[in-house]
């Protein structure tokens, strides 16, 4: 049956009467509360309570599982069980799979059955599920898009737009996604600008876990100083790189209470997909670390860059191999940095050269996916950023006479 | 709602709670801590600075709803208020218990270990919380 025009209207006429009620809408606590998240004055509080809230969750889940109890599982009883029954102390493949004979805790020890376990479960699992757990409470209650209409405003100065939190958040958890993220962004220059300061600024959730672990006093002082990167830097690349960088329209959903069935289903499959992506780097890290130090590749190479290290960035020479494994794993290198003798200062600028420094290697396989061009670019600006912004921490820690 | 009682009260509150943020953030930058009887405020960047910039806002929440207090627009500020305490409030008793469970040496903490974690004193925010839930009357009295 075919129906004319007006008996189309007709019908549409019918089911709305049945089915809609009219009447004058009155604002509910709900929406005036939605309101107030989003205008400036009120929203800007508002939001850094709700990032104080992610960043203490985040501290006291992950303290309360590794430092309450990882910690003692590995150091106390998988450490010491595994330097005894393990044959052949100082062979290379004792070196490789257990590490240094006389470690006594998993950070220092560096073998892959150690520190690469205990960086992979007792560390970075913790952080993992504290950081997907927050991010998706903030997405199915509906405070996600009202944060990206909030900071609108600021991301158009670095020529990106509100939607842009979204693969900033995400990079939190980890760089890979959250660079396949960035297609939600129009143009290229929108999505050359915000993977190449996901890669360089955001740290992912697992470094996040091991500089709580490693720094817990700087770490607030670490991710300042990567935030103000990443606007300056964002600043620049909004000036110099040609393109459009378009307005948006959100459409704000309602606030709801996340539902449990779907907030355990999405924390899954975040945290699962993580660690197949994160675990195969932690563990070929530290073979590849090991066989390096021992080769005496490492020495060689902080050797040969030690006036860089020590003159530019104010750092010791050991700081080669952390970097060497940062291209695998930068959790996996901060750790390492935390068995290298240095001051409390030497240490920030360690970590942080670490973060802005090359992103991991499955970071910059999914850049590479997006485009030689635009990696090769991201390339370019990083190898920049790491120059200038490492020697500028090296002068402020001179300027303030701690270096 | 009694406007006036509602009034009064969270006048009350608003001032009270500013004044505990102001506290926060002063002895913050002071650089230590300070504690009177029940009351501890912390001195570390992140609880005494950062919290205490929160719990700031909420007073200046607090404040900012009280006139005209029965329109929802209003009264939304004051449940933003009180939604502030709950933030940094529960996350210190978040803290608390996490803090509160496993032990120094041995796996889990002793008995008195454990209670002890929630001993007094306590941060402003955490002493604020009673007060703040007065909020969730008012909303279900303004429903009726």
């Amino acid at each position: 049956m075919k129906l004319g025009v007006d008996e189309r209207w007709d019908l549409i006429e019918k089911i709305s009467k049945k089915t809609m009620t009219f009447g004058r809408y009155k604002h509910t606590l709900k929406d005036a509360i939605g309101e107030l998240t989003v205008k400036p004055l009120t929203g800007i509080p508002i939001a850094i309570a709700v990032l104080y809230a992610f960043w203490s969750f985040f501290g006291s889940f992950a303290g309360f599982f590794t430092d309450g109890f990882f910690v003692k599982l590995f150091d106390e009883h998988w450490l010491p069980w595994l330097q005894e029954v393990f044959p052949g102390a100082g062979g290379w493949l004792y070196y490789v799979l257990v590490g240094d004979p006389l470690a006594d805790n998993c950070f220092e020890a560096f073998g892959v059955l150690t520190s690469g376990i205990f960086v992979a479960i007792g560390v970075v699992l913790p952080a993992i599920i504290a950081f997907y757990l927050m991010l998706t409470l903030f997405e199915d209650s509906g405070y996600l898009p009202r944060l990206a209409v909030l900071i609108d405003t600021v991301l158009h100065k670095i020529g990106l737009h509100g939607y842009a939190i979204v693969p900033t958040i995400l990079s939190l958890g980890c760089n890979v996604p959250a660079v396949t993220a960035s297609r939600i962004l129009e143009t290229r220059k929108q999505r050359f600008i915000m993977m190449t300061l996901l890669a360089i600024f955001i740290p992912c959730g697992a470094q996040l876990g091991i500089m709580q672990e490693v720094i817990p006093d700087t770490v607030g002082l670490v991710f300042l100083y990567l935030i103000i990167g990443y606007f300056i830097f964002g600043f620049v690349l909004n000036k110099i790189i040609p393109g459009r960088s378009p307005e948006i329209l959100i459409d704000v959903p309602p606030y709801q209470m996340p539902m449990a069935r779907n907030v355990g289903r999405k924390l899954w499959m975040r945290t699962s997909g993580f660690f197949k992506v994160a675990v195969p780097f932690v563990l070929l890290g530290c073979v590849i670390v090991n066989v390096l130090y021992l080769a005496g590749f490492i020495e060689w190479l902080g050797n040969a860059l030690a006036p860089v290290f020590v003159g530019w960035f104010g750092v010791p020479k050991e700081t080669a191999g952390p970097l060497i494994a940062a291209f695998l794993r930068k959790d996996l290198a901060i750790a390492q940095l935390s068995a290298i003798e240095m001051t409390k200062y030497q240490m920030v600028s360690a970590v942080v050269l670490v973060s802005i420094y090359f992103p991991c290697v499955a970071t910059f396989m999914m850049m590479l996916r997006e485009g030689l061009k635009e990696l090769i670019g991201s390339i370019a600006v990083l190898v920049v950023v790491v120059t200038l912004y490492g020697g500028l921490l090296h002068l402020i820690w001179i300027l303030l006479g701690v270096a | 709602m009694d406007e006036r009682l509602a009034k009064i009260y969270f006048g009350i509150l608003g001032a009270v709670t500013l004044a505990f943020g102001i506290a926060d953030l002063l002895v913050t930058v002071g650089g230590g801590s300070l504690s009177m009887g029940i009351l501890e405020i912390p001195g570390d960047a992140f609880r005494g600075g950062w919290g205490g910039f929160i719990v700031l806002s909420a007073g200046l929440f607090y404040l900012s709803g009280i006139k005209d207090i029965t329109k929802i627009h209003q009264f939304s500020k004051v449940v933003m208020g009180s939604i502030l305490v709950w933030i940094v409030a529960g996350f210190d008793i978040f803290a608390m218990i996490t803090e509160s469970i496993p032990g120094e040496e041995t796996w889990f903490n002793t008995l008195e270990g454990f209670l002890g974690t929630y001993a007094p004193p306590y941060a402003p925010a955490v002493l604020l919380l009673p007060f703040s839930l007065v909020v969730v009357y008012y909303i279900y009295t303004g429903r009726e």
